[in-house]
């Protein structure tokens, strides 16, 4: 059984529609990765899979159950942790004191000492949230996140805020939550954070999924076009490069192709014959966020 | 990873464990009232310095209208109303609002603990504020020598619905205010208005004009519950039913707009 199934999910404010025809599975121990501009749907689609919303029609489980089933909310919500997108953390309590406080809240909540340690603020345990930075109130609010020691952990944008040692710090943490079962449901802006965390992504643009599947093969990542780059080489002119349609510009030669294994075969064997060095040699495949970009654009 | 069991439960209540819960949310509200020591101080020391202000100023002047009671005694259970109405109305419903905008509500509800427990912690916090705020407002009474309530259970009774009343009323006026910017002033100014016109400043004569428009109001009767079972007043029953009858209509109106309107999340965006 999944730890998160949803088929076919609608939800409307009125004649707004916010999300429609949404399906994806999340698996036990997977991390699943919701991409998306804002305003494409996000953040609802948590919010019913939360239980905080409810959806207008289409069928949701999250761990077994139908979040909006008033009956076993209490139950789902004792097994799920959330990250909310904006900080919410009454300010003149201590960092000890809100984890403690809603550590109560669960049946098994992670160590109080524990959760300090994994989100990095032992030296500010016993400082007041407000007397925090914007980075560390972000922190403690990850571990707000995960002081009941979830199942199924929803993150939405937890990075946004962070600095760049900061996000890799909770890159680690959530990698360790994953290695350890916990299912994780994430969204996020950030490319890299998806290529580093994500084994599944879904794109989100306007309401719908417009593609799905892992970081690597999104969008017909995999098999699409590649570019093969290198410096030209002295004495070289751009007539003598073999491949299709080289183009130099600054003196650096690009092909695209999506046949890169002959090109490459026969750009080598030319360089080799002519003795060129071929510095720079790279091929680089279109980035998830050219593909991000692509699906959210041709869906505008 | 949670160990506990893994088949889902139902139903929101689990018995002790559940008023365990409320005596522990209830210290944590209290500690976060108290861990802001300038908002609690004003909050709890406005209302008797205010009964202060106004006892050092009323000399020894009569109000011929309620039976020739001394002004000091007249103001005693008048701020009393006034603390109840402060902590359960103008106060809850903006710390309501704020707490509403910065999401804290929002967390609050994604967590297993249940609606019930979260209000129940919030309406005791603000007993236990109101309580303090009392037995102050009475100290004060007894240093100028006014010694009530006169009839302990019909007052205590008054207390008890204002608190109930005007707590359901400040839930509901919080979700008419849209955002925290607006909750202080609007809230305010609204309150001190109706405050002004509902006799705790000066007596209103009962049957005047301006009582008998502020007659529909809860302040004003809270007011005149408090006054009657604190002070003897010839001609009025210590047990003022038609009084806090009203105050509790005002209640369900709080409650009517809580249940149709309460928003857990920021309006904000």
């Amino acid at each position: 059984m999944p730890a998160v199934s949803v088929s076919h999910l609608a939800k409307a404010y009125g004649d707004v529609v916010a999300v429609k025809d949404v399906t994806f599975d999340v698996e036990k121990g997977e991390v699943f990765a919701l991409l998306g501009p804002n305003g494409a749907g996000k953040t609802t689609t948590i919010e019913i899979l939360e239980g905080f919303r409810d959806r207008t029609s289409g069928a949701v489980q999250t761990l077994g159950v139908d979040p909006s089933d008033r009956a076993t909310q209490r139950w789902l919500r004792s097994r799920i942790g959330v990250v909310l997108q904006e900080l919410a953390v009454e300010p003149f309590y201590s960092v000890r004191q809100v984890l403690t406080r809603n550590a109560g809240y669960y049946p098994s909540p992670r160590p109080v000492d524990e959760v300090i340690e994994l989100i990095g603020l032992r030296d500010k345990a016993d400082d007041r949230v407000k007397m925090l930075s914007g980075g560390q109130q972000r922190r403690l609010d990850v571990g707000l996140g995960i002081i009941g020691n979830p199942e199924l952990l929803f993150l939405d944008e937890p990075t946004t805020g962070l600095d760049p040692s900061g996000r890799r710090a909770s890159w680690d943490l959530i990698r360790e939550l994953a290695a350890s079962g916990t299912t994780v449901l994430l969204t996020t802006h950030y490319m890299d954070e998806v290529e580093a965390l994500a084994d599944k992504v879904a794109v989100l643009s306007k309401a719908e999924i417009v593609a799905s599947g892992t970081p690597t093969s999104i969008g017909g990542r995999d098999t699409g076009t590649v570019t093969i780059r290198f410096n030209l080489p002295e004495g070289v002119s751009v007539s003598d490069i073999p491949g299709p349609d080289p183009i130099v510009e600054d003196g650096i030669v690009r092909i695209s192709t999506d046949q890169e294994l002959h090109v490459l075969h026969e750009l080598t064997g030319w360089a080799i014959e002519h003795g060129y060095a071929l510095p720079g040699l790279a091929v680089t495949r279109v980035s998830l966020e050219d593909i991000y970009l692509h699906l959210t654009r041709t869906d505008a | 990873m949670s160990t506990t069991a893994t088949s889902p439960t139902s139903g929101s209540f689990q018995g002790v464990g559940d008023l365990k819960l409320i005596v522990r949310q209830v210290r944590y509200e209290q500690l976060s009232f108290w861990l802001n020591p300038i908002g609690a101080i004003f909050t709890i020391g406005f209302s008797t310095v205010f009964l202060l202000i106004f006892e050092s100023t009323a000399g020894k002047s009569t109000v011929a209208s309620l039976g020739g009671i001394r002004l000091i005694q007249y103001y005693v259970p008048g701020f009393i109303a006034y603390g109840i109405m402060a902590s359960c109305f103008s106060i809850l419903s903006i710390t309501i609002v704020n707490r509403r905008e910065m999401g804290l509500l929002k967390r609050l509800r994604l967590s297993p603990a249940p609606t019930w427990i979260l209000m129940s912690a919030i309406f005791l916090n603000t007993a236990i504020v109101c309580v303090i705020q009392i037995v102050l407002m009475l100290g004060v009474g007894r240093a100028y020598g006014v010694h009530g309530p006169a009839d302990w259970i019909p007052f205590l009774l008054a207390v008890v619905v204002g608190m109930f009343g005007f707590t359901a009323l400040g839930m509901g006026v919080s979700t008419l205010v849209p955002n925290a910017d607006a909750a202080g002033p609007v809230i305010n100014i609204v309150f001190f208005v109706v405050l002004a016109f509902s006799g705790l400043y000066y007596p209103i004569p009962p049957g005047s004009t301006l009582a008998n428009i502020t007659d529909y109001l809860p302040v004003r009767r809270l007011i005149v519950s408090l006054q009657d079972s604190f002070n003897h007043i010839p001609g009025t029953s210590p047990w003022a039913w038609h009084d806090l009858g009203v105050v509790a209509i005002w209640g369900v109106v709080g409650v009517v707009l809580t249940l149709r309107r309460w928003q857990w999340a920021p309006r904000r965006g």
